[in-house]
């Protein structure tokens, strides 16, 4: 077994036995391998940032994990997980949904995950940048390759809405809401945004690209000041210093690939039921500033292919574009 | 041909200000002519009856604003431009960013694989590529104006 598989069997180990020690000999056993060159390897995870207590006669103890984003980690959190089957990992990139782009045009397979510690051109909206500095965030692209045809495709990004605001419950205990199509928000402030690519023929799609941005550690100074909606990071609205951001992307990931097969086999609805469960704003009036245009009415959810049903007057009006606000 | 292409086509055809546009692959052949005043629409496809019933046909003359004919004929003739068509509904942009140049404009020759436009729905963008080398004849869209799936953005000339 290359030592790479050896040291990730054992970091399964030692948190499979959570706060209790596993001793040396255990290891040695179910690893095979000489307690010497288990030593070893304890050895070089302590020299990754891992903290392991070794106690005399109990065995080692897993105390602390670094919360890194390595290829290693995220694929020892990861297993039997679709997405994230293969992570490609970056310190610095210019965006992980360009470098996603390059990969699908190279053949990578459907639940290949990108994850950067900081990018230099993170994207939003028309041209607008996603702020993205080192050492706090999430910055992520998942690559998809569903056999559906392309008018289907903006579906997946409500998936992965709705993988957020359960990743952060899961992990944070905070109450996340989306706000549509598929930015995600807690106390009203904007914490994770999701910007896709698609890249399709006319009646067949060859892959989407889930981009998503979740601000886990940034601080308020980190924060733009230019913003159009109100911006948090899951620290600053729960009060803590940081949250894993290790936890946070594993979470995501199984997240999406549970609700991700949950499409598969039984199409937009259960997804679209999750996500109207998820928006504070259906059912009650609204405004949309779509282009030029202000249109009001109460919202009615979202139709099949994502566009936002706003109804009024008796009849049903659907929005693809723009800025939803309630006005009651 | 589809109606609902053949009705896209004489919508754009008729937004221009081109008086014949001709097009012609294996099965048929299209012709559409802008008289002054008259509206006929005529399409024969002897050899796929089933292709543009004719009673179909009589939806696309509501759209026909100006005066439109068209006529599809089972005989070979050049298809001299073809169309790019949007494979989802969304909102047509021209350029990468608000501020940044047009990927293509009119008379520019692009090479099979280079990407024409955006079209975004729910912040999901789709950056059309050229199937085929070809040159723009004419961006047939707005710049952030929004799109159905089928749609023709671009009519284009096939190098």
């Amino acid at each position: 077994m290359p030592t790479r598989e050896v040291r990730q069997h054992l970091l399964r180990l030692l948190r499979e036995a959570e706060d209790g020690h596993v001793s040396g000999a255990a290891l040695s056993r179910t690893l095979g391998m000489s307690r010497a060159a288990i030593w070893k390897q304890v050895e070089v995870l302590r020299s990754r940032g891992y903290r392991i207590e070794a106690v005399p006669s109990r065995g080692y103890r897993l105390v602390e994990e670094p919360d890194l984003l390595t290829e290693e980690l995220l694929r020892s959190h990861l297993e039997g997980c679709g997405i994230g089957e293969r992570v490609v990992c970056f310190d610095q990139t210019d965006s992980t949904n360009i470098q996603a782009l390059r990969l699908v045009e190279e053949g990578a397979e459907e639940g290949t995950v990108l994850i950067a510690d900081s990018q230099q051109a993170g994207k939003g909206r028309l041209g607008r940048a996603w702020v993205s500095p080192p050492g706090v965030n999430l910055y992520t692209s998942v690559i998809l390759r569903p056999d559906i045809p392309p008018w289907q495709a903006p579906q997946l990004t409500f998936v992965a809405a709705v993988a957020l605001v359960r990743a952060i419950e899961q992990v944070c205990g905070l109450s996340a809401r989306v706000k549509w199509p598929n930015d995600v928000l807690v106390d009203g402030a904007k914490v994770a945004g999701v910007l896709s690519e698609l890249l399709a023929d006319m009646d067949r799609v060859r892959a989407v690209i889930l981009g998503i941005g979740l601000n886990v550690n940034m601080t308020r100074e980190q924060l733009p000041e230019t913003l159009r909606y109100p911006a948090t990071s899951l620290a600053l609205a729960s009060g803590r210093a940081s949250w894993s951001r290790l936890r946070l992307a594993c979470a995501l990931y199984r997240q999406i690939d549970e609700l991700y097969r949950v499409y598969l086999d039984r199409g937009f609805e259960p997804v679209r039921l999750a996500w109207e469960a998820s928006c504070d704003l259906v059912g009650r009036q609204v405004q949309v500033a779509s282009g030029d245009d202000l249109l009001a009415g109460r919202c009615a959810g979202i139709d099949l292919d994502g566009a936002l049903l706003l109804s009024g007057g008796g009849a049903t009006k659907r929005v693809l574009a723009g800025d939803v606000r309630p006005v009651d | 041909m589809e109606i609902k292409d053949l009705k896209t086509l004489i919508k754009l055809v008729t937004e221009t200000d081109i008086t014949e546009f001709e097009m012609e692959n294996a099965e048929e052949k299209i012709l559409i002519k802008r008289g002054p005043s008259q509206e006929i629409i005529q399409v024969q496809a002897p050899q796929a009856p089933v292709v543009a019933a004719p009673a179909a046909v009589a939806a696309p003359a509501p759209a026909a604003a100006a005066p439109a004919e068209a006529v599809a004929e089972d005989k070979t003739a050049n298809d001299k431009y073809k169309t790019i068509n949007s494979p989802i509904v969304g909102t047509f942009y021209r350029k990468p960013s608000p501020d940044a140049d047009p990927f293509v404009k009119e008379g520019d020759v692009v090479e099979s694989g280079q990407t024409v436009c955006l079209v975004e729905a729910m912040k999901l963008f789709n950056e059309i590529e050229a199937e085929f080398k070809c040159k723009i004849i004419e961006v047939l869209k707005d710049d952030a104006s929004p799109v159905e799936f089928g749609d023709a953005l671009f009519l284009v000339e096939p190098l």
